[in-house]
């Protein structure tokens, strides 16, 4: 699906100019990072202070925060739909509670604690972290996919099969479409999810915004801590915006 | 030490921080579906309201815990203030958005009958609306549980109390004797913590759904 073919079919929904809303988010967090700017600008930075907030010290953060997000989420998405499609087929129809429990206890388990569990297995770092993540982001989009798959209306099945459609045909061109909604709304909150607990990725040494907070936790700097956490915000924001604006854009056209 | 001995010879410790953990998340979800119910019903007819609610509530919880439970620090300050400020507000979108689902979802002709019976807008709104959208919103009372469980184990980096210490513990020690079982109690424990929480809501759910929609579902 290309986006040329999508901006041809939905020439109405422009002229309904989605376009404000889709701009609020963006202008709010400019607005924001700008005020985090002119207020870091007016504080009086000490040389710590200074020595943890240079822009290249940002830059690298930011781009480990998105990396690991980004890593794990791509990792969720090859390892948690393929699984849900297999999970949602009529012979696996057995499992499908027990992935509900699962999936429902898993999101008990503090991340925290998750992740400290693996750096008892494998030790601090990046590969650390980006295991917590997949395993903690995996389990939503595995029942999202199983779940969007199989609240499709058997009648519609019933309709492809009688067109002549092979079962391939029918899940890539029937099922898998028509659960593309419910398969992105899980993973737009995983994704979410994931900038949130990556940010508990800099207790495990994996780097990301977390360790600005950390660092200005323990040294008592409260500037850092704040250029920290509002910086994290801000990612998790735009990447739902993101998540908003790729639902939209990816959702079949006759839904 | 294994574990099971860690367990025996922390007990005091461990049982003193589960209590916690398991008091400052039943507060913080008791004030939350207190206000959030509220807000649902006053908003549920009102668009916009209900709009602007369900947005503010969902933009809170795009925020990462471990960035707000920060940002509080200089407001509310560290432990239990900022804990009990950052899961009560996390805890607002499942609340108001199943309230508001339910309150919307009732039948319009279980309202007409109301009304035809001579019942007020605030009666109707009390006596059917609230009771056919109860179990919704206990659904959505118990998602949240589950999630500010998991949340106040990281409130104990802001020294929020809570089985959170024992794994920020285990993470400090690492490498250390009882830096394992420290941090398998810690998570253990707040399993254990979710499972009871998740066993008291079927029971209110068995005890306060009326006899009615029991029998019909």
């Amino acid at each position: 699906m290309t986006t040329a073919t999508l901006g041809a079919g939905r020439p109405r929904s422009l002229g309904r100019v989605p376009g404000l809303r889709y701009a609020i988010t963006p202008i709010a967090l400019c607005g924001v990072l700008l005020a985090l700017y002119a207020w870091l600008g007016a504080q009086n930075l000490d040389s710590i202070e200074s020595r943890s907030l240079t822009r290249e010290v940002l830059f690298a953060k930011a781009v480990e925060h998105i990396q690991m997000t980004l890593v794990a989420t791509a990792l969720v998405v090859v390892i948690a739909i393929p699984l849900g499609i297999v999970a949602s087929r009529a012979r696996n129809r057995l499992i499908t509670p027990v992935i509900l429990t699962v999936a429902n206890l898993g999101q008990a388990i503090p991340c925290i604690g998750l992740l400290v569990l693996c750096t008892f297995l494998l030790g601090v770092g990046f590969q650390t972290a980006l295991v917590g993540l997949v395993a903690y982001a995996v389990l939503p989009v595995l029942r999202n996919t199983m779940v969007g798959v199989q609240q499709v209306d058997p009648a519609l099945i019933e309709a492809a099969r009688g067109m002549g459609m092979t079962r391939g045909q029918i899940l890539r061109r029937v099922e898998l479409k028509l659960a593309v909604p419910a398969i992105l709304a899980g993973l737009r909150t995983a994704l979410v999810l994931t900038v949130g607990v990556a940010t508990l990725g800099a207790f495990v040494a994996a780097g990301g915004f977390g360790e600005l907070i950390i660092n200005g936790l323990k040294l008592n700097r409260m500037p850092v801590t704040i250029a920290g956490a509002v910086l994290t915000a801000s990612i998790a924001f735009f990447i739902d915006w993101l998540g908003g604006l790729a639902e939209n854009l990816l959702k079949p056209r006759g839904i | 030490m294994n574990f099971s001995e860690y367990v025996v010879s922390r007990w005091d410790t461990l049982s003193l921080a589960a209590g916690e953990h398991a008091l400052v998340v039943g507060v913080a979800i008791g004030v939350s579906t207190a206000v959030g119910v509220g807000i649902g019903l006053l908003a549920h007819d009102l668009p916009k309201t209900r709009g602007i609610s369900l947005a503010i509530s969902a933009a809170i919880l795009t925020v990462p815990s471990l960035a707000l439970l920060t940002l509080l620090i200089p407001i509310t300050g560290l432990g239990w203030g900022s804990t009990l400020v950052a899961l009560t507000a996390y805890a607002f979108l499942p609340i108001i958005r199943n309230t508001v689902a339910g309150l919307r979802g009732v039948d319009a002709s279980m309202v007409e009958a109301g009304r035809g019976m001579g019942m007020s807008r605030t009666r109707v709104l009390l006596k059917v609306r609230l009771p056919l959208a109860w179990p919704l919103i206990l659904t959505g009372v118990r998602v949240a549980t589950q999630m500010l469980i998991g949340i106040a184990a990281i409130a104990a980096y802001v020294d929020g109390p809570g089985l959170g210490t024992q794994i920020f513990e285990g993470l400090s020690r690492l490498g250390s004797v009882n830096a394992l079982n420290a941090t398998l109690a810690g998570t253990l424990g707040i399993v254990v913590i979710a499972v009871l929480f998740d066993l008291f809501f079927f029971a209110v759910r068995q005890l306060t759904i009326p006899r009615g929609l029991r029998v019909r579902s």
